[in-house]
Formats: C-alpha cells, sequence, structure tokens
C-alpha cells in the first residue's frame, strides 16, 4: 500500500542533475531522463553518502575486449562520494545488482510530481 | 566522544592565494612560470596517472574562496560534531615533486604562511600541518624550525612519494628539527611524479584506481626504511604518522621485518629492538582509506596484529573522493574512544587535554 506523497514542481528537476527533495522525512533524488521522471533514495548503500549529489552521466560499457564504449549517457548517477555507479531507473549498482538504493515509483499530475512510497 | 580529524584537507580554489606570501624570484617564478595545470594550478612534477573523476567529493563544490571553509564547517565539522581537524592542506605536499629544491622550499614557505594566516584563526577546531620540501633537508628543518614553533601547528608534513626511502641518512636533519620542535613527522599519499621515484616497484602501473590501491607499496618502505636505519634510536621521542596508505599490510610486513632482523641483525647493530616494538612506539597510522573485506573479521584480525587499538587514528580525508564517514569507521566498538581521539593526544601533544575531559 502506497501513499502519494508531492516532491517538486516537474520543471524544478533539471536535466543534468538531480534535484533533491524530502518527502516523508528522507532524501530523495529526482531526475529527468528521456523517458520521464525518476526518484532514488538520496542514501548511498556503501557508506551512506549523498548518492543522488553526484554526477549523473554515463559509463563504458562491459565488454570482453579492450575497447571504451560509452555508454547509457545521462542514465547513470555517481555516488558523490566514493563514486558508485548507480542505475537512475533500477537503483542498482552497476559493479553488483545486489546492491541496491531505494527507488520508488513517481508520477506527473499537471506540472507537479509525485512520488510513492 | 572526542573526535580529532588526523586528515582534513584546506582546500582553495586557485593557488595564487599564495602570491602574497612570496617575493622576488620566486613569486615571479610562481606568477608568471609554467604550470603543469590550469592557471591558479599549484606548480609540481605532475604524477603519470590522473583521477577519472577528479579528487573532490560532487557534493562540495565551492565557487569562492571562502566557499571552502564554509562548506567544510556545513557538510562535516559540524554534521560529524568533529572536535579538532588537523588540517592537512592538498597541492602543497606536491612540492615535493619539483627539481628546484629553492622553490619548492619557496612555496612550501608561503603555504605556511597562507594556512597559519588565513586558515587557523577561522575555526577553533583548526589545528596545522606544515608542509616542507624533502629534497632539500637543509632547508626543511630550516623551515621546521621557522613555523614550527607556532602553537596551533602540530606536524611536519611531507608526501610519501619521495625520491629515496624517508629513513635514509640523507633525511636526518628533518628528524633533528622535528624532534627540537616536538613535532611528528607524518607522510601522506602523495607526491607522485617529477623527481620522485615511482611508488610502483615494478614501474608505473596503468589506471588511477589500480595505482591508488597499491600505493601502500611506498609506505611499507618508508616504515622500513624508518626502523632500519635506526631514526627512532637517535630520536627516542619522534613519532611518525602515516596518512592515506591502507593499514591491513602493516602487520604481514612487520612480521617479515621481525624475522629478518632476528637472522640478520648485525647488518644493523645501532638497533636495540624488534622492528615491531619500534613500530608500535613510534608508528601512528590513519585510518582512511581503511580496507574493505567482504568479512569484517578478516579486517579485524589484522588491526588487532598491529595493536590498531594503540596505532591507529582516524581520518576522514575530508573532501577527497574515498572520504570516510564518521558513522561508518569498521574498528572494534572498544577501541573507537582511542582511535577517534585518544590516541591523537599522545602525538599531537599540543592539543589541549581539557577539550578532550570536556567532550566525555
Amino acid at each position: 500500500m502506497t501513499t502519494k506523497h508531492f516532491a517538486c514542481k516537474a520543471d524544478e528537476v533539471p536535466q543534468d542533475m538531480a534535484k533533491i527533495v524530502t518527502v516523508s522525512n528522507m532524501p530523495i533524488g529526482v531526475f529527468r531522463l528521456e523517458d520521464g521522471f525518476h526518484a532514488l533514495l538520496n542514501i548511498c548503500p556503501h557508506k551512506g553518502a549523498a548518492l543522488c549529489e553526484g554526477p549523473v552521466c554515463g559509463t563504458t560499457k562491459q565488454t570482453g575486449a579492450t575497447e571504451f564504449v560509452y555508454d547509457r549517457a545521462g542514465e547513470i548517477v555517481r555516488c558523490a562520494w566514493h563514486g558508485w555507479e548507480f542505475d537512475i531507473r533500477s537503483g542498482e549498482f552497476l559493479v553488483d545488482p545486489a546492491v541496491k538504493t531505494r527507488r520508488f515509483d513517481i508520477s506527473v499530475e499537471g506540472g507537479d510530481l509525485y512520488v510513492h512510497i | 566522544m572526542f573526535i580529532v580529524d588526523c586528515d582534513c584537507h584546506n582546500y582553495w580554489c586557485s593557488a595564487t592565494v599564495l602570491e602574497p606570501y612570496m617575493e622576488g624570484l620566486f613569486k615571479d617564478m610562481f606568477i608568471r612560470g609554467e604550470r603543469t595545470g590550469p592557471r591558479g594550478a599549484f606548480p609540481h612534477g605532475h604524477r603519470p596517472w590522473f583521477h577519472p573523476e577528479g579528487f573532490a567529493r560532487h557534493d562540495v563544490n565551492p565557487v569562492e574562496e571562502g566557499d571552502n571553509y564554509l562548506i567544510m564547517k556545513e557538510k562535516h565539522l559540524d554534521k560529524y560534531n568533529i572536535d579538532v581537524a588537523i588540517l592537512t592542506g592538498d597541492e602543497p605536499i606536491e612540492a615535493s615533486t619539483l627539481a628546484n629544491p629553492y622553490y619548492a622550499n619557496a612555496l612550501c614557505k608561503a603555504y605556511n604562511d597562507y594556512m597559519i594566516d588565513y586558515w587557523l584563526p577561522k575555526d577553533d577546531r583548526f589545528w596545522g600541518s606544515i608542509v616542507v620540501a624533502p629534497q632539500d633537508p637543509h632547508l626543511a628543518a630550516a623551515e621546521i624550525r621557522r613555523a614550527g614553533g607556532h602553537p596551533r601547528v602540530v606536524q611536519v608534513l611531507v608526501s610519501h612519494g619521495a625520491s629515496r626511502p624517508y629513513g635514509d641518512p640523507f633525511y636526518h636533519p628533518i628528524y633533528e628539527a622535528c624532534a627540537e620542535m616536538g613535532l611528528p613527522f607524518a607522510m601522506h599519499l602523495g607526491g607522485q611524479g617529477g623527481i620522485n621515484s615511482t611508488p610502483i616497484g615494478a614501474g608505473p602501473s596503468t589506471f588511477f584506481w589500480e595505482t591508488h590501491a597499491i600505493l601502500p607499496q611506498t609506505a611499507m618502505t618508508h616504515m622500513a626504511s624508518l626502523i632500519a636505519n635506526g631514526v627512532f634510536e637517535k630520536w627516542p621521542s619522534l613519532k611518525v604518522v602515516v596518512i592515506e596508505c591502507g593499514v591491513a599490510w602493516v602487520p604481514s610486513v612487520l612480521w617479515r621485518l621481525d624475522a629478518n632482523y632476528k637472522a640478520l641483525r648485525k647488518e644493523t647493530p645501532w638497533l636495540k629492538r624488534l622492528p615491531s616494538e619500534y613500530f608500535k612506539d613510534h608508528f601512528r597510522f590513519s585510518t582512511q582509506p581503511l580496507e574493505q573485506p567482504e568479512n569484517i573479521q578478516h579486517l579485524w584480525a589484522a588491526l588487532e596484529a598491529m595493536d590498531g587499538e594503540n596505532t591507529l587514528m582516524f581520518a576522514s580525508d575530508y573532501p577527497h573522493w574515498d572520504y570516510d564517514d564518521v558513522n561508518k569507521l569498521h574498528v572494534p566498538p572498544a577501541w573507537r574512544e582511542k582511535i577517534f581521539g585518544l590516541n591523537a593526544l599522545d602525538v599531537y601533544t599540543r592539543l589541549p587535554r581539557a577539550a578532550a575531559q570536556a567532550a566525555e
């Protein structure tokens, strides 16, 4: 059973970084991607740092060759402190998907964004 | 709990803050001379490894010089109730990479004056490290005697990247001065490149993260060298602080040193005790970054083998990319008070003990 909480106005979320909000006493980063808005808990499962305040960027694709295929631009957030890379859509840590930060459903009503907790 | 952060980096937005503290030839060199980085960078022989994301935390973004302190205060000192922050500068330890020891020394002097002038008065929690350029130990010793008398200076700081191992008699004037001034000698990870030997025994490694992980190699060399060359017999009061070089390797090197010394004591007849005994009395290691094994017991076994309860001191490395949060230090609970603050009081003897008692 989730409850809908107002997060922020949609136009407050920049393209290339998270909008940090506090909802239901939780720090949450709201991201704008091409397919819409996404929300992650702003706490890194590694050491509790402000995960969503890190750079939104891409990463290199895993490959069997010595090559640097830059991939997924804008879909990854690196934790502000130690640089662990997380998938913005799933909250999963790229090195070990079993490690993840909590993600939240998000809905848009008019110009308002709501996080479902 | 009384918390001493033994590695708190005071940043600047631009090294031009040193201009007022320089004069003559070296001021000209500083203003118009060739630089390794963009304008505003500190001159140094640059390391071969580049951090692909930069060194600072991405939630620390100073715009004006004043922001450096304000952000540190908000995001670190106040947030975690740090009682004492030992300022460790940042770029200045890279002065050790310059071939010109006179310029390197002038840069260190300017930094020390700037640090004492600009940083120490900002906050009662600040205590300073003076930086010296060890490539000329006599100039370094003179600087220790010049700036080391300031009552809020608590240690002498160099990079762990060096031209030769720190126990070498070449460096002994530095320890003479440290002992005279009652200051510990600290080495912080850094200072690779320029005239300094590669920290990697087999030749340069390739990637930044790979290199950062194996930088303890250099600290191993310095630790063995300081012990073997009898530095602690010559200066029995001297303490050496090793900052940001990892710790879990320490027991294995001590085991090897003790075993080899037992077999070949005759090579170093000036030593009176086992290497591990010198270690316990004279070396202190900063926690950051503590190794992170899957099974924390594996780390704790290593810490126990190096008498970590007494040899470790808490450090955050604010605001660097491998910053350690006060609340996430994985050490045995019974050791916390010592590691977080009390051990530091024994090393940094200028810190007032009353502050610790008040915090209890």
